[in-house]
């Protein structure tokens, strides 16, 4: 299990916050996702055995968002 | 029960406008972020269809949590007494914060700088992580509630009365019960002037989100200046025009010969809304109401401590103790909207 930071493109209010956070209901492997509005990023805990960058990035973007590496 | 009809319909005529003046920039507020939720759905779904914000849900949390708040809020007073009432400098603070919080938001709505973010109030994370798993439903209802719940805090000057009469029960239950039927009067007038005006602005489309920052920076000026109206600072903005202009070419006539001043409380404001009187002498200001239902009861002088709910009809007796030439005292009404001024001269 490991924790990443992300940058969150496209976050207009908090209750944007909750849309993002919502990937880790829906993406086995995410364990918990932290986000914040007001920073513009996320932190992800998630087991890189079962899920890749490229899925969490993916996921948020079916949820509205672009996320990308620092 | 006719107590409660009364305040009822004391809520649904002069209540619900006396505090959607006060009261609207938090509902604004939370109205706002529905409508950058509703605006931001749009563009992924890329509609070219007319976005209408769904705005009666939020309107109506916004009220419900208002309603909830002030009934325990009428329990506690007819339980507790005077002791929960916010002094005269506290509400003043609490409206200027209010003020800063809203201003804060606006210019984070027009994206000035990410810095204005920290205006924006973000539910704890076990709240939000709480509602998903467990509701599974759209959780864009915690900030209206919040926020109408907030309104506890900055009644206006009728619900300040009507919390008074709450207080004077000395009952839980009937507080509870007196305040529960105001707010519901005053609940209709916030929702149609609320939803009108979402759904008017909606068709403005692309600059309805600068509509709402623009409504909601005005609003946040307005509070930050009844809060200075009612610490009498001459930052606020009658002060300042005052001060701007010039010097009456006229000679000072005082508006009293036997050493007493009458000012009227009337229901748009008080008149007059200056009054000369003489230096160094005490004087008697007489407050006069005559069907008086508005803020403007609630009466204030920051400056002397004076702090008075007047009776719907009758005269009240203020001591004004004598003051050097050139002094100028504020007064106002309890929540800052309705103001005027002593001016001291020889």
């Amino acid at each position: 299990m490991i924790k990443r930071t992300f940058r969150v493109d496209g976050m207009t209010c908090p209750n944007c916050v909750m849309r993002v956070e919502s990937i880790e209901d829906d993406l086995p492997g995410v364990k918990q996702v932290s986000a914040s509005y007001q920073r513009g990023r996320m932190i992800v805990e998630f087991d890189e055995t079962l899920v890749g960058e490229a899925e969490i990035f993916a996921a948020v973007k079916k949820a509205g968002y672009t996320a990308e590496a620092l | 029960m006719e107590q409660y009809l009364v305040a009822f319909i004391t809520g649904l005529t002069t209540g619900g406008l006396s505090c959607m003046a006060v009261q609207g920039g938090l509902l604004a507020s939370s109205l706002a972020y529905q409508i950058e939720q509703d605006m931001l759905t749009a563009g992924n779904k890329k509609s070219k269809r007319v976005t209408r914000p769904k705005t009666a849900l939020p309107i109506v949390l916004f009220l419900l949590a208002k309603l909830v708040a002030y009934t325990f809020l009428g329990l506690l007073l007819g339980l507790l007494g005077s002791v929960l009432t916010l002094n005269a400098t506290l509400r003043a603070i609490l409206l200027i914060a209010i003020g800063v919080f809203m201003v804060g938001n606006a210019l984070r709505m027009f994206n000035v700088h990410p810095f204005f973010r920290i205006f924006a109030i973000e539910p704890p994370k076990f709240v939000t992580r709480y509602i998903r798993r467990t509701a599974k439903t759209n959780t864009d209802w915690f900030t209206p509630l919040f926020l109408g719940a907030l309104t506890v805090l900055i009644p206006c000057g009728v619900t300040q009365a009507m919390m008074a009469v709450a207080l004077a029960t000395g009952d839980p239950l009937q507080g509870a019960a007196l305040m529960f039927a105001f707010v519901l009067g005053t609940s209709p007038v916030f929702f149609l002037v609320a939803y009108l005006t979402t759904q008017i602005g909606a068709r403005l489309e692309k600059w309805f989100m600068r509509f709402v920052a623009v409504v909601v920076l005005v609003l946040g000026l307005v509070s930050m200046n009844s809060g200075l109206n009612l610490m009498g600072s001459p930052l606020a903005f009658p002060s300042l025009t005052a001060a701007a202009q010039d010097a009456p070419a006229t000679a000072f006539v005082p508006d009293t010969t036997d050493g007493t001043l009458v000012l009227n409380a009337e229901n748009y404001g008080y008149s007059p809304s200056r009054l000369n009187a003489p230096a160094g002498v005490p004087l008697t200001l007489n407050v006069v109401t005559e069907n008086t239902y508005s803020c403007s009861r609630a009466f204030l002088i920051p400056a002397l401590g004076v702090e008075v709910i007047l009776p719907e009809t009758g005269v009240v007796p203020i001591s004004i103790p004598a003051q050097p030439a050139g002094t100028v005292i504020p007064f106002t009404c309890s929540m800052g909207m309705y103001t005027g001024e002593i001016v001291f001269g020889d």
